[in-house]
């Protein structure tokens, strides 16, 4: 793997405080980060911590109080974001949130349908495309995230925390879907969470973060082939050398 | 019990209820006829009002004379409460600067402005209609303000991400989620303007149903007063349930929960 890391986004010292009444708040402090073109890289952190604050600063929702995020070859609009909650719009149908982001780009509404129907048959939604969100359980509302972050055809994927909210039979399901997904449509991601066994089963590489403010703490190749075992040795293994290093306790 | 039996139970109800209601304004109603008309006698009073008309205007004449204003005022207070309550929801220096004079207007009772108004633009359909629109505009207003202020940010983040435009961002986020609060406005506005129209034409009118209201105290005619006010429950609550339907029609989206 290593031959092949070309540099896709660059975080150069960002540190990023609030400003509230009398205290400043520190959420990320001096964080430097490459992140590859098409690797899976998982942020991984204890709750209440400056992960998200680091990743709206790479999306640009949030500037940086200090230092810069660069991208190679491509620019910030080519991000996909999926978020915490289910971040889907009740009020339009399956297809009509999945071709959102070219809607809005101004693409001629054959070609992003013929797009999104392409992404919808990919996250395994078909025969959903008329519905409507609340007609869908948790897991194929985040389905539909994600093939909304997919649609914009990004260079970048997004995701905070995109299955915390889910129970743990869906979230399983969930993660094993999202590593089919990109398997099938190869793109940079960067995953942040809180759960070390999700970390391990997806990433190839860990960045673990301290808690606030977040700095870089650790960081681990995961060079485990897929798909991964939950209960395989090896992964334990690794899984227990994280845990061993690292506070999340939340 | 099944859903059907349930539905049937709850028509039963709603049915012996009314009909309960109707009962008491028979007794009540049978000790002194003269003075307060029983349920017969008004039904009688209806259907003479049918076949001869009041200031030459059918009863339905009437009905559509008051339901004309209260929709002439409706639609420019939603144009207008609408358009305004978006933009106070949307930009706070908007609202900071607009809503003081809201603050300051809402607390008066339409009612109270029909003299300033019958000075200034005497007894035509105009000042009628202009009554109402103070009724409707300020529901409207305020809903509109407060559902665009207190769209969910993850919706506007989403908007944000793949860089929406402000018309873009309205249409696609702002406005239809807050298309419950506003409609909930456009509900209240409607009772509202229903109320006004009577209270208007009572003061200045020869038509609509306020206007029969009036005829009837004027004459002595209880029994018309009756059916005045038994014809104004009747609309207002047939205008409500038409705006439900609306409303399930356009926010069909939403959730139970």
């Amino acid at each position: 793997m290593d031959e092949q890391r070309v540099v896709k986004v660059h975080l150069e010292n960002i540190s990023k405080s609030f400003a509230s009444r009398k205290m400043i708040f520190e959420a990320v402090n001096h964080v430097t980060i490459d992140v590859y073109k098409n690797e899976f890289l998982v942020l991984l952190g204890p709750g209440q911590c400056g992960k998200t604050v680091l990743l709206n600063m790479v999306s640009g929702l949030e500037t940086p109080t200090e230092g810069k995020v660069e991208f190679i070859d491509s620019d910030a609009t080519d991000l996909g974001f999926v978020f915490q909650k289910t971040a889907v719009f009740p009020w339009k149908t399956v297809m009509e949130n999945v071709e959102m982001p070219l809607e809005l780009k101004g693409v001629p509404k054959a070609e992003r349908r013929e797009r999104a129907q392409y992404l919808i048959d990919l996250v395994g939604l078909n025969g959903f495309e008329n519905s409507l969100p609340k007609q869908l359980s948790g897991g194929m509302k985040q389905r539909v995230g994600i093939a909304r972050a997919y649609c914009n055809n990004p260079q970048v994927l997004l995701m905070d925390e995109p299955f915390g909210a889910l129970d743990a039979q869906t979230r399983y399901q969930m993660e094993e879907e999202i590593l089919r997904i990109w398997e099938q449509e190869k793109r940079t991601v960067i995953f942040v969470t809180n759960n070390i066994e999700e970390a391990v089963y997806l990433a190839d590489r860990i960045i673990v973060l301290s808690a606030c403010p977040a700095t870089v703490k650790e960081v681990y190749d995961i060079a485990l082939p897929r798909p991964r075992d939950y209960v395989d040795t090896e992964f334990l293994r690794i899984r227990e050398a994280i845990e061993a290093n690292t506070d999340l306790a939340l | 019990m099944k859903k059907n039996q349930i539905k049937t139970r709850d028509m039963l109800l709603s049915a012996l209820s009314i009909l309960g209601l109707i009962a008491v304004w028979f007794l009540v109603s049978n000790s002194k006829p003269d003075f307060f008309p029983t349920p017969m006698a008004t039904i009688e009073r209806l259907i003479r009002l049918i076949e001869k008309p009041v200031m030459k205007i059918s009863i339905l004449g009437h009905v559509l004379a008051s339901l004309k204003r209260v929709v002439l005022a409706l639609i420019a207070a939603i144009i207008l409460g609408v358009g305004i309550g978006l933009f106070m929801g949307w930009n706070k220096k908007v609202r900071a600067a607009i809503n003081p004079i809201l603050m300051a207007l809402r607390p008066i009772p339409p009612i109270a402005w029909i003299p300033l108004i019958i000075l200034l633009f005497g007894i035509g359909e105009f000042p009628k209609v202009l009554l109402v629109f103070i009724g409707a505009f300020f529901p409207i207003v305020m809903n509109t303000m407060s559902g665009v202020a207190l769209v969910e940010d993850m919706y506007l983040k989403v908007g944000k991400i793949y860089k929406a435009n402000t018309a873009q961002m309205l249409r696609h986020v702002v406005f239809p989620a807050a298309m419950p609060a506003i409609l909930a406005g456009i509900k209240i506005a409607i009772s509202s303007g229903w109320m006004v129209v009577v209270a208007a034409e009572m003061l200045s009118s020869k038509s609509g149903l306020g206007f029969l209201i009036n005829r009837g105290r004027d004459s002595y005619d209880v029994a018309l007063i009756m059916v005045a006010m038994i014809l104004i429950g009747v609309v207002g609550a047939l205008l409500s349930a038409v705006f439900t339907l609306i409303e399930r029609k356009l926010c069909g989206w939403m959730s139970k929960e």
